[in-house]
C-alpha cells in the first residue's frame, strides 16, 4: 500500500486549507492527476498526485487545514515512480515563467554527503582507488592492524543510488570502534551484496556498480532519486509562488507543472507527541520555557545569550521588559507582539462553533492589525455636491460602456484622487521610521477595495494620472471581475500608493476606513442621496456624496487633510476643474 | 465580583496519567473524583504492564546471570522454578504498589469510584458502578485518561488459552515448551526474555526490517546478538494464519527468507502494538473529536475541542508511555487551574527493559536523517569502560547526538546493562540545553557506567581518556 502525503509547497508555506477534494475511495488515480485544491496564504493551487493506483482511503476532509507531510490518501496496488525521471526533467520546463527560487534543499539533502569531511574512521586505511575504470566492485578494504571483520551497523547505499569516491557507504562496528567506510569508487550502485547486521570480512564484496558508469565522478551529486525530488519540488514551488501569475495560471488544469515522484520523502515528525507543535527543541531549561509562556512570549523569538544560544531566565525577563517598553525596535515585527489576552470560555453561555481562519481572512486580519497598531489614524469627513457630476456621468455612461467599462462614482473618484495626489504629494507617500525618512512616490497607483466571496481584496490600478475616465472605468470593471472570479495575481494587488473604498452600493452615511499600510491615506465613499442644500438663498434638492478620509497623522496634519478632502469635494462639484487641473 | 471557587473535576481512568492528575488536582485544592474499574488506582502500568513485567524481568536477569556465572568460576546448577511462588511475588509487588496508591488517594481526599463512565453531555458523566447501580454527576472539567489496550490483528484472532496477549502472558499460568512471540516491539521482546529465562524455547517474528522498529540500528544490534543466543529464532517475516491443533497452535509464515512455512508452538503471544481506548460511551454528545488511528485530538494544553474536556496519556497519541501520561496529566490540571502551561518537552525518554537495555531520549539518528537535519554523533563503546569490563558486559554503547554549530546535546542513545537508569542524565542534559562541554566537564563517579556519558562527550572533542582515536 502506498501513501500520498502533502508535498512541500514552497518556502514558508507549511499548510493550507483544503478547499476542494477531487478524489474518493475506490476511484482510480494516476500520477499527475489533480487530488485537491489547497488554499494557502499566497494562492489556491491544485495538488497533483505522485502515485497511481486505486484509492483505498481518503484521510482528509474538505475545510480541513492540511500540513506538509500529512497523509492525504492511501493507494492499493499502487504503482508509482516509473515515469519519475521523464516527468521530473520535463517539469521545470513546464513550470511557469517566474524563476523557481532554488531554496536550499535542506530537507532532502542526503543525510551525510560531505565527501570532503574525511570519514572519522579510525582505520580508513589505504583505500586504494582503482587504477582503471573497469573496476566496478567495491570490497571491504583493510581496516587496520588486527582488524579482520566487523558488523554492518548501518548501510548507507541502495541499488540505483549514486555513490562517489570518499562518500561513506556504511558503518561498521569492529572490536575497537564503529567506523564509517568510505567508497573508493564513483558511479551508480547496481547491486548491494550485504545487509544490515551481517558480519563482514576484509575483502568481502560490498557492492557493484552499473557497468560503464564508473568513470563519471559526480563527486558531490545527490542520488538520482533525490535529484528528481529536487526537480519536483522546485517545479512545485515555481508554480505556487506564482508571482506575476493568476491563481489559475499558477497551476493550469491541463498541465500540472509538478513532477510526479513516487515517494516524496518530506520531513515528517513522526515521533512527536500529540499536540506538540514541532519547531525543534528550544535551548532553554524547562522552567525558563514555562516563564516565557506565562509572560505570553514565544520563547522561539527570544535571543539567548548563554553558550550555544541558551536562553536564561534573565534573557526572558529582559526581552519581556523590552517588549513592554515598546523598545523591541522595528526588528521584531509581528512575532514580538505580546499575545492577546486569553478568551473567556464562551461555551459557558451557549453552544459555539469554531471555524479556522482561511487564507484571505487570515491575511486581512494580520494586515489590519498591523495597520491599526502602527498608524495613528484620524478620519476627516466632508460632503460633495455631485448633482452636476451625476448628469455628466449619465451622459458619458454609453461611452464607457462602449469601452467595456461602467461609468461609476468610483471610476470618477479615481481620476479626482489622482489629480489631488499630484497637488498634495504627502498623501502619495510612505514613512520610513527606521531611517526617519519620508518616501514620496512619483507614480500614482490607486487601489480599489473589492468585496468578494473570499473577503476583501484590493486590486491596484496603475498610473491613474495618465489615464482618462473612460479608460479607468474599463480597467476598474475588468479588475473587479477578475477579483470576483479569483483570477487576481499577487502583482495585481501590489504597488498601491493610495486606496479608495466605496460602500455606497450598500448604504451608510459615513465610516472610518483603515489606512492600507504602508500607504498613508484612504478615501471612503458612502451612499449619495438627495439633501436640501442652502444655495441661492433657498434650500435646493441636491445629490450629495459623503466622503471619509482616514490618514496617518504622523505624516499628515489635520489642516492638510481638510484641504485635501475639500479639494476632492470641489473637484466632484466642478468636474470641469479636472480637465483644467488634472 | 464573586470569589473564584475551586473547580470540581472528574478523571476517567486511574493509570499513571489519571492518578498523577488526580493527586495534583487535590494538592491544588480541587474537588476530585477518580473513576476506574480496578480496586485501586494504577491502571495498565501497575496491574498489567510496566510493573509486573519489570518484576519478572528482574527474575529473568538473575537466572541469566547465574548461568553466566559459570564463566567466572561459580556454578549454581539448573534453576528449579516454582511458577506459583514467582506469580505470587509478582502479585505482591502489584498489590503493594496499587494499595499504596489507594491509600494516597484517600489521604488526599480524592473520591475514588470503581466503575465505568459514560458521557451524558460535555459536563455530565454517568458512572455505572462495578457492584451495580449508577449515578449522574456534573463536573466543571473532565479529564479523559482511558489509556490503551493490546491491538488485535483480526486474522490472528483465535479464541484459545494457547493464544496470549501481554495481559495473559504476565499471568504466567505455566512455562510453555515453545512460545512464538508475534511482534518484535519492546513488549514482545521483554516478555520473550522472561519466558526464555524461565525455560521456554522462544521464537520472535517481526514483519518490518528489524527488531524494535524506530530505534537506531546501532543500539539494537547488541541486543539482537544476545537475543539470537537466548531465543530459538528471530524471524523477520509475516504470519499469515494461526490455527489450533491438539498439541498446539499451527502458525503459517510468509516472507522472503522463510525457512519453515509452518510450525507448531505450545503458545503464541501476540504483541503487535496498542490501540487507544477512545470508544467511550456518549462521547458523541460532546464536542470531543477522535482523529484517525483513534486518538482523541487535543491542543498543547491537552484540551479537546470541547473546552470542558481534557484528554491525556495513551488515548491522545504516541509515544504511549506512562511517564509521558503523568507529565500530561499534571500539565492538564495546571491548565485547568488557570496557569499558562503547555505540554512541550524537549525530550521524552524511552526504555526497553531487555538485557541489555536500550534507552534513548530526544533526537535519534533515524529521526535526524528523516528530517535531513545535520548532526554530529559521538559514540563511546563500552569495551572501553572499566565498569563494563568488571561486569563482563562490554557490548554496550553510549552515544550523543549533537548540533554541530552550537555543540548542544539534542539526543542521547544508550544500549547496555542499566541503560534505562543512565538515560535520565541524558534527558536532563537535553532539557537544560547542555553543551557537550558541560557534560565533559562534569565529574562523573568512577568506576561507573555513567562515566560513558561523560566519555562520549569527550569523544566529540577527540580527547576521551579511555578511547584513543587518531586525529582526523
Amino acid at each position: 500500500m502506498t501513501e500520498f502525503k502533502l508535498p512541500e509547497l514552497g518556502e514558508n508555506i507549511h499548510q493550507g486549507d483544503l478547499v476542494r477534494l477531487m478524489i474518493a475511495p475506490g476511484a482510480s488515480i494516476a500520477e499527475g492527476q489533480a487530488v485537491m485544491e489547497l488554499e494557502t496564504d499566497k494562492a489556491v493551487v491544485e495538488v497533483p498526485s505522485s502515485v497511481s493506483g486505486t484509492i483505498k482511503e481518503v484521510l482528509v476532509k474538505q475545510g480541513e487545514k492540511i500540513k506538509v507531510g500529512q497523509v492525504i490518501f492511501t493507494v492499493e496496488n499502487g504503482a508509482g515512480g516509473k515515469r519519475v525521471e521523464a516527468k521530473a526533467s520535463s517539469a521545470p520546463a513546464a513550470a511557469p515563467k517566474s524563476e523557481p527560487k532554488p531554496a536550499a534543499p535542506k530537507s532532502e539533502a542526503p543525510p551525510k554527503p560531505a565527501p570532503s569531511a574525511a570519514p572519522k574512521a579510525t582505520a580508513s586505511a589505504p583505500v586504494v582507488p582503482s587504477e582503471s575504470n573497469e573496476v566496478s566492485e567495491f570490497k571491504l578494504p583493510e581496516l587496520g592492524e588486527n582488524i579482520h571483520q566487523g558488523d554492518l551497523v548501518r548501510l548507507m547505499i541502495s541499488p540505483g543510488a549514486q555513490v562517489s569516491e570518499g562518500q561513506p557507504v556504511m558503518e561498521l562496528e569492529t572490536e575497537k570502534a564503529v567506523v564509517e567506510v568510505p567508497s573508493s569508487l564513483s558511479g551508480i550502485v547496481k547491486g548491494v551484496h550485504v545487509s544490515q547486521g551481517d558480519q563482514i570480512k576484509v575483502g568481502q564484496l560490498i557492492f557493484t556498480l552499473e557497468p560503464g558508469a564508473t568513470s563519471q565522478t559526480h563527486s558531490q551529486q545527490p542520488s538520482r532519486a533525490e535529484e528528481s525530488h529536487d526537480h519536483a519540488r522546485m517545479a512545485f514551488q515555481a508554480a505556487i509562488q506564482s508571482e506575476g501569475k493568476t491563481e489559475e495560471q499558477a497551476l493550469p488544469r491541463d498541465q500540472p507543472p509538478t513532477a510526479s515522484v513516487a515517494t516524496f520523502s518530506m520531513p515528517l515528525h513522526l515521533d512527536r507527541a500529540a499536540g506538540v507543535e514541532h519547531r525543534g527543541p528550544v535551548p532553554a531549561a524547562p522552567h525558563v520555557r514555562r516563564l516565557a509562556r506565562e509572560l505570553g512570549i514565544d520563547i522561539h523569538s527570544i535571543p539567548g545569550n548563554g553558550p550555544g544560544g541558551r536562553i536564561s531566565e534573565a534573557d526572558v525577563k529582559l526581552y519581556a521588559k523590552s517588549v513592554i517598553a515598546g523598545a523591541a525596535s522595528g526588528a521584531g515585527s509581528a512575532a514580538t507582539h505580546l499575545q492577546q489576552p486569553a478568551l473567556p470560555d464562551f461555551s459557558k453561555w451557549g453552544k459555539i462553533e469554531r471555524v479556522s481562519m482561511r487564507g484571505v481572512r487570515r491575511k486581512t486580519a494580520e494586515h489590519m492589525w498591523e495597520a491599526w497598531s502602527s498608524i495613528p489614524h484620524v478620519t476627516q469627513q466632508d460632503k460633495a455636491d455631485i448633482t452636476e457630476l451625476e448628469q455628466l456621468r449619465t451622459k458619458f455612461a454609453p461611452k464607457a460602456a462602449e469601452a467595456g467599462g461602467k461609468m461609476t462614482v468610483t471610476a470618477i473618484a479615481l481620476k479626482v484622487c489622482a489629480s489631488a495626489l499630484k497637488i498634495f504629494p504627502q498623501f502619495n507617500a510612505s514613512i520610513d521610521m527606521e531611517k526617519e525618512e519620508i518616501v514620496y512616490k512619483q507614480f500614482i497607483n490607486i487601489g480599489v477595495a473589492v468585496d468578494t466571496d473570499r473577503g476583501l481584496l484590493v486590486p491596484v490600478i496603475r498610473d491613474v494620472d495618465k489615464k482618462n475616465i473612460v479608460e479607468l472605468a474599463a480597467e476598474l470593471t475588468g479588475l473587479s471581475k477578475k477579483a470576483r472570479d479569483k483570477k487576481l495575481s499577487p502583482a495585481d494587488m501590489e504597488g498601491g500608493t493610495f486606496t479608495i473604498t466605496n460602500l455606497g452600493g450598500i448604504g451608510g452615511t459615513g465610516f472610518s476606513p483603515i489606512v492600507n499600510y504602508p500607504e498613508v491615506a484612504i478615501l471612503g465613499l458612502s451612499r449619495s442621496g438627495m439633501e436640501p442644500v442652502w444655495m441661492n438663498n433657498k434650500f435646493e434638492p441636491r445629490m450629495v456624496l459623503p466622503l471619509s478620509l482616514s490618514y496617518d497623522h504622523r505624516l499628515i496634519d489635520g489642516a492638510d487633510a481638510a484641504r485635501f478632502l475639500r479639494w476632492i469635494a470641489e473637484a466632484f462639484e466642478q468636474p470641469f476643474l479636472l480637465s483644467v487641473q488634472g | 465580583m464573586t470569589e473564584r471557587s475551586q473547580p470540581n473535576i472528574a478523571i476517567v481512568g486511574g493509570g499513571p496519567g489519571g492518578y498523577a492528575a488526580a493527586f495534583l488536582a487535590a494538592d491544588l485544592g480541587m474537588n476530585v473524583t477518580l473513576i476506574d474499574r480496578e480496586q485501586n488506582p494504577g491502571g495498565v502500568c501497575l496491574y498489567r504492564g510496566c510493573i509486573p513485567s519489570k518484576a519478572l524481568l528482574h527474575v529473568a536477569k538473575v537466572i541469566d546471570e547465574c548461568r553466566h556465572a559459570k564463566n567466572w568460576g561459580i556454578e549454581f546448577g539448573e534453576p528449579r522454578i516454582d511458577v506459583a511462588r514467582l506469580r505470587s511475588f509478582k502479585e505482591g509487588v502489584v498489590n503493594k504498589l496499587t494499595s499504596g496508591l489507594g491509600q494516597i488517594a484517600k489521604a488526599r481526599k480524592v473520591q475514588y469510584i470503581r466503575g465505568d463512565a459514560s458521557f451524558e453531555n460535555s459536563n455530565t458523566i454517568r458512572i455505572t458502578k462495578n457492584g451495580g447501580g449508577g449515578e449522574s454527576t456534573t463536573f466543571d472539567r473532565i479529564i479523559i485518561a482511558t489509556g490503551s489496550r493490546p491491538a488485535v490483528i483480526p486474522t490472528l484472532k483465535l479464541d484459545s488459552p494457547r493464544m496470549l496477549d501481554s495481559t495473559s502472558a504476565l499471568d504466567i499460568n505455566d512455562v510453555p515448551g515453545t512460545l512464538l512471540v508475534i511482534g518484535g516491539g519492546y513488549i514482545g521482546l521483554e516478555l520473550g526474555t522472561v519466558y526464555a529465562a524461565l525455560g521456554s524455547k522462544v521464537s520472535v517474528v517481526e514483519m518490518t526490517g528489524g527488531l524494535l522498529p524506530g530505534a537506531d540500528r546501532d543500539l539494537v544490534l547488541p541486543l539482537h546478538k544476545r537475543l539470537e543466543k537466548m531465543f530459538d529464532a528471530i524471524l523477520l517475516n509475516t504470519v499469515t494464519a494461526v490455527k489450533e491443533e491438539a498439541n498446539g497452535i499451527r502458525v503459517c509464515f510468509d516472507g522472503k527468507d522463510v525457512k519453515e512455512r509452518e510450525k507448531v508452538f505450545d503458545k503464541v503471544l501476540v504483541s503487535v502494538g496498542r490501540k487507544p481506548n477512545s470508544q467511550i460511551a456518549g462521547l458523541d454528545r460532546t464536542q470531543v473529536r477522535v482523529g484517525d488511528r483513534g486518538f482523541i485530538q487535543v491542543n498543547k494544553h491537552l484540551q479537546t475541542d470541547d473546552p470542558s474536556i481534557y484528554a491525556i496519556g495513551d488515548v491522545v497519541g504516541e509515544p504511549m508511555l506512562a511517564h509521558k501520561a503523568s507529565h500530561e496529566g499534571r500539565t492538564a490540571v495546571e491548565h485547568i487551574a488557570g496557569h499558562k502551561v503547555a505540554f512541550e518537552p524537549n525530550a521524552i525518554p524511552a526504555v526497553v527493559f531487555t538485557d541489555p537495555e536500550i534507552a534513548w531520549s530526544g533526537l535519534t539518528e533515524t529521526q535526524a536523517e528523516k528530517e535531513g537535519r545535520e548532526i554530529k554523533v559521538a559514540k563511546f563503546p563500552w569495551a572501553a569502560s572499566g565498569r563494563a569490563v568488571t561486569l563482563d558486559r562490554t557490548e554496550g554503547l553510549t552515544k550523543l547526538i549533537l548540533d554541530p554549530a552550537s555543540e548542544r546535546i539534542l539526543g542521547v542513545g544508550i544500549v547496555g546493562s542499566g541503560a534505562g537508569e543512565l538515560i535520565a542524565e541524558g534527558t536532563l542534559a537535553i532539557e537544560m540545553a547542555a553543551l557537550a562541554k558541560d557534560v565533559a566537564l562534569t565529574i562523573h563517579p568512577h568506576p561507573t557506567l555513567s562515566e560513558t556519558v561523560m566519555q562520549a562527550a569527550e569523544v566529540f572533542f577527540g580527547t576521551s581518556t579511555d578511547l584513543y582515536r587518531p586525529r582526523r
